[in-house]
């Protein structure tokens, strides 16, 4: 049984439908991410699932809770990390988090939280002279406080540096770990790669795909591109590989789209001319190639 | 609603309201200078206070500095629950404040207690700051009845709270919580006896002072303040406030 199960979920804002007839569901430990194009209803959707929104149609249950009607219980037992949402300008983020605690019925120790969220330098700083990265990981700490059962990230690394994306991503993954289920928003396309068990391609307010990043890309026959130099003019011969679709040259650049094994295939047909490029490499097809495959659109819109 | 969130918020309401400089300013100072400067105005000179003005005593029968600091008791009630509480909870919604709060366990109880408690212990803090200042420059009256004034803060705290909570469900933004708060606070303050004594408005203001709950307010405390026995009219028309402003403004917010 699923931790989170929504079946058939609507949402409109007056004619506008944000999510029409939306269904998955999220698995107890797992890492599930919601993808998609700004406007295509993710946001929408997991506010209905945190009981933040109340849905038109469908069925969610959350911990086998009804969000709509057990809100309060079920957010003892969850965390949220929210999009567009703040803090009052002066308030201290030892105070926030002081505060936030108190409100939590199993609220997890404070200088533990504000040691893992690198946030002991800011304690007695105001929430409004943060820098975005600071208000982000105050955000993240915030939905942890209560020692959720199920963590919804809405928009999880929006202004942090690579290297604080990267550091937030392992601390996502060592509470998974711990047994939490984390439910991902994002439209960054290795945000999910990386580090989602499952995603589901949101679009239009309807699922289009729903799998693990790799089974994504693979399940579209997306081709890989192998490229390499060489000064040699003829290389028709490699287009009679059943694995290669196309070949273009750029001067001593070749560049040639294959499904399957096609670097191995195209390595050894290489060396068999005699022809041992240093830079020969392929670039795989990524969840961002799936995703625009998918929805036709680029991710942001 | 918990005990202990609802002492968390409070203290953090407390907290946020001190270094609030437009709070402090308007709740605290304003209040405090009116008095002072209405006071040296009118001077505080014994032979005013029978004075006799459209058929009524122009200063409910006491000087001036006591009229004044009573009066100006109710005033920081005033510039409270018109200003400060719905511009707080205006921004707070405006700027996801709010929703932050709700996906927290957050009740609208527990926000809408936390902001009535800071609002009355200000009042309280506030009375005694007018009590001391206008004792040793004017020697005013300190309270007959201090269960009475405390009663009229309580009225007035419900009936300012309630229309401060009002205001907040339907203005959508800071900006303009802030336009509409302080046209509205003025425009009481003028006709409700707390700036001109309302003997000497002209009998049109006069009468549309007497429907507004700063009126009443002031009343309210004067009668407790200067021993008069307490306003139950005054009492009865801010519960009806309370009440007529209060249950729309819950209702409006309980899902904030």
């Amino acid at each position: 049984m699923g931790v989170i199960t929504v079946d058939h979920l609507r949402k409109t804002y007056r004619r506008v439908v944000a999510v029409d007839d939306l269904s998955f569901d999220v698995e107890a430990g797992e890492i599930f991410g919601v993808l998609g194009p700004n406007g295509a209803g993710k946001t929408t959707t997991v506010e209905c699932v945190q009981g933040l929104r109340r849905p038109d149609g469908g069925t969610i249950r959350v911990l086998g809770l009804d969000p709509a009607s057990q809100a309060e219980q079920l957010r003892q037992r969850i965390g949220s990390q929210l999009q567009d949402s703040s803090l009052p300008g002066r308030l201290r983020v030892a105070e926030a988090i002081e505060l936030f605690a108190a409100f939590a019925r199993h609220p997890v120790d404070r200088d533990e939280l504000i040691a893992r969220w690198r946030l002991g330098g800011q304690r007695a700083q105001a929430f409004d002279t943060l820098s975005g990265g600071q208000r982000q990981r105050l955000f993240i700490a915030l939905a942890f406080v209560n020692s959720p059962e199920v963590v919804f990230l809405d928009e999880l690394t929006q202004g942090l540096d690579p290297q604080a994306r990267r550091a937030t991503w392992e601390l996502i993954r060592e509470i998974r770990q711990g047994g939490t289920t984390v439910v991902l928003v994002t439209h960054f396309m290795d945000e999910a790669e990386h580090l989602c068990d499952r995603v589901a391609v949101v679009d239009r307010g309807r699922v289009v795909a729903l799998d693990t990043p790799q089974r994504l890309i693979d399940g579209l026959g997306l081709p890989s591109v192998v490229r390499f130099t060489t000064p040699e003019p003829d290389l028709g011969w490699l287009e009679k590989l059943d694995v290669v679709q196309s070949m273009a040259r750029h001067g001593d650049a070749a560049e040639i789209r294959g499904t399957g094994p096609v670097l191995a295939l195209v390595a050894s047909e290489l060396v068999a001319h005699g022809i041992v490029p240093l830079d020969l490499r392929v670039e795989r097809p990524t969840v961002e190639d799936a995703f625009l495959a998918l929805t036709g659109r680029d991710v942001r819109g | 609603m918990t005990m202990h969130g609802y002492l968390a918020l409070t203290r953090t309401e407390f907290r946020l309201f001190r270094r609030e400089p437009f709070s402090v300013v308007f709740v605290l100072a304003f209040p405090l200078m009116m008095m002072v400067l209405l006071a040296a105005v009118f001077g505080n000179n014994r032979a005013d206070a029978g004075k006799i003005q459209n058929g009524m005593l122009m200063w409910r029968g006491v000087t001036p500095a006591n009229y004044y600091t009573a009066a100006s008791v109710a005033v920081i009630v005033a510039a409270l629950g018109l200003m400060t509480l719905p511009i707080t909870l205006a921004s707070y919604r405006q700027r996801g404040i709010l929703r932050r709060f709700r996906a927290s366990s957050v009740s609208a109880s527990t926000l809408v207690g936390a902001q009535l408690t800071v609002a009355f212990v200000t009042f309280v803090a506030g009375t005694l700051v007018l009590a001391i200042v206008a004792r040793f420059a004017y020697h005013a009256a300190l309270p007959r009845d201090v269960l009475g004034v405390i009663v009229a803060l309580l009225a007035g705290t419900a009936a300012f709270g309630a229309i401060g909570l009002l205001l907040a469900t339907v203005i959508r933004t800071s900006r303009s919580a802030q336009g509409i708060g302080l046209m509205l606070f003025f425009v009481l303050w003028l006709i409700s006896g707390t700036a001109p004594p309302r003997a000497v408005l002209p009998a049109g203001l006069r009468d549309a002072g007497s429907f507004l709950p700063l009126t009443h307010l002031v009343t309210a405390v004067q009668n407790a303040w200067f021993g008069f026995g307490w306003a139950g009219t005054d009492l009865a028309v801010l519960t009806a406030y309370a009440i007529a402003a209060g249950v729309p403004a819950l209702w409006l917010f309980r899902r904030y």
